[in-house]
């Protein structure tokens, strides 16, 4: 219990690690919602491990010596820009793949993720000074964020959130009846390629900060364990955000209660969450 | 004389450079209930598409009635939609009313009540707080339906509505259309590929037979697809209906 308050102090050491746990725990799912019920989680899964390869991509030329941003001297808006660059390559590349319908999905969803896994590794490999940060990228590190990225993170993300909730009718429409939103004058072509930017920068710049590792739990495990005992879209979306901040606050104290990695410590209690709600709702049925 | 509502002219069809159906010519009077019939992948449903605007023309016109464009209550088939989506069906119907409200802001009151009276008017309104996706087929078209009046519109398009429900929900489904069709004065255009599902009240068919388009009364059309026997010609019109 005194943990408990420790956690919650606005004087306590962690406390950007634990916000920008929070955010992720908030908005993460808002986008997940969608991997979800557009039956992409494949994507979910890849994205994060080609965001990592950008990360390590840009690292390696950094040490290279070579600088996207000739006068900034971070490390780290190079691996953003790493990050981003990867990931909505590969995303936009998907989702054209997709629209001209060539091959199956999951084989280039499979393709892209093997792809980019190997490289991650070999982009590292070739990077000494690289690995420790990369590999603590891949384990899900988030306890060490500064002031400038939990601020970075709070204005990109809640400028996501805001602007999914505010147009919430339009992505869920084109993503539900792509012909009705057309019908009702709704831009589709446009509201897909928003909804692409969003899970690209949410990825990109979640990997970034929290691991990749993190981010794929919290784009899926909510939504997937909300939908199974929600009645409506609404409800869904609401109790996907409500899983999220109760699993990444419960992780956060488990962690630094029982001194364990915050990053896998937040995806096995959101398991263990679904896992609960599934028990509960086959119980649940059995009664009825 | 009553004004022509959708008016199509030597349009061609289809996807990219892939033609579909082509030399269509027919019209639909405002007020009018006509079906669009033909055989599984003959194109029925790319001729909707068209005509809403969803798929461009690859050639031809479509004049939508004297100055303005309609506005459309599609009813797509209810198999296309994916069903892992946990919509209520005052959801579904809710999403009729989306071309009218505004981003960030609440559902209003009214589109609420439009919504209720739309449930109401197909019959489904105890059933509004049920999953879309735990409703018999027959109800999930009764839902489609309600979301399409949602819309408010002056054309009613409704994509196989009966297809692959039972007898009865057939039934009530063709009750409800012609329902709709006196009391609300609504232009309803309908596709089907049974000859069977055509109501006898309908007041033109447009036939889709052997990659050709042909207009004529129910008689003329069960008779043509008996004996199999289309012109060459790439459009004609039989009867006096037209």
């Amino acid at each position: 219990m005194e943990q408990l308050f420790e956690i919650l102090s606005p004087h306590f050491l962690l406390r950007n690690a634990l916000y920008a746990g929070l955010l992720v725990g908030l908005v993460c799912p808002q986008v997940g919602i969608f991997f979800v019920l557009r039956r992409m989680v494949l994507l979910g899964i890849a994205l994060p491990q080609v965001s990592n390869a950008g990360i390590a991509f840009a690292f390696l030329l950094h040490t290279l010596g070579w600088h996207f941003f000739a006068h900034m001297e971070s490390e780290k808006v190079m691996a953003l820009s790493g990050s981003i660059v990867f990931t909505l390559i590969a995303i936009f590349t998907l989702a054209i793949l997709e629209r001209v319908q060539k091959g199956f999905t999951e084989n280039r969803i499979g393709f892209t993720y093997a792809l980019a896994g190997a490289a991650s590794i070999l982009f590292v490999a070739w990077n000494p000074y690289g690995q420790t940060e990369v590999l603590s990228m891949l384990r899900g590190e988030i306890i060490s964020i500064p002031d400038l990225y939990l601020l970075s993170m709070l204005a990109i993300y809640g400028a996501i959130f805001i602007f999914l909730i505010g147009f919430h009718r339009n992505f869920i429409l084109v993503s539900y009846d792509i012909d009705m939103a057309i019908t009702l004058g709704k831009k589709a072509i446009l509201w897909d390629i928003l909804l692409y930017l969003i899970i690209g920068v949410v990825i990109s710049f979640g990997v970034m900060n929290v691991g990749p590792l993190v981010i794929f739990g919290f784009l899926l495990i909510p939504p997937m364990a909300a939908r199974m005992v929600t009645r409506g879209i609404s409800m869904f979306c609401i109790i996907s955000s409500v899983i999220g901040v109760a699993a990444s606050f419960i992780g956060f104290y488990l962690s630094y209660r029982f001194d364990l990695p915050t990053g896998p410590t937040d995806v096995a209690l959101l398991c263990i969450i679904f896992a609960l709600l599934f028990i509960g709702k086959i119980i649940f049925r059995l009664k009825r | 004389m009553t004004e022509n509502c959708i008016t199509v002219k030597d349009l061609t069809i289809g996807y990219k450079r892939h033609c579909v159906l082509s030399n269509i010519n027919f019209s639909i009077k405002r007020g009018e209930l006509a079906v669009i019939f033909g055989p599984n992948g003959s194109g029925k449903t790319t001729l909707f598409k068209t005509i809403l605007r969803i798929i461009p023309p690859l050639h031809g016109t479509i004049i939508y009635g004297n100055s303005h464009y309609p506005k459309f209550g599609y009813v797509p088939q209810r198999q296309h939609l994916d069903e892992i989506y946990p919509f209520t069906a005052e959801e579904v119907v809710l999403m009729g009313t989306f071309g009218t409200v505004k981003p960030f802001s609440p559902t209003p009151g009214k589109n609420r009540i439009l919504v209720e009276q739309c449930l109401r008017d197909v019959g489904m309104l105890e059933f509004k707080k049920q999953l879309f996706s735990e409703l018999s087929g027959g109800q999930k078209q009764r839902i489609l339906i309600a979301r399409a009046l949602a819309t408010q519109p002056d054309v009613l398009l409704l994509d196989e509505p009966i297809t692959g429900i039972d007898v009865h929900a057939q039934k009530k489904i063709i009750e409800l259309i012609s329902e709709l069709h006196s009391k609300r004065q609504l232009t309803i255009l309908m596709i089907t590929h049974e000859v069977h599902h055509i109501p006898k009240w309908v007041n033109k068919i447009i036939h889709i037979h052997h990659y050709k388009v042909v207009l004529g009364s129910l008689e003329e059309i069960v008779a043509l697809s008996r004996i199999d026997e289309i012109p060459n010609e790439g459009t004609d019109t039989y009867g006096t209906i037209i």
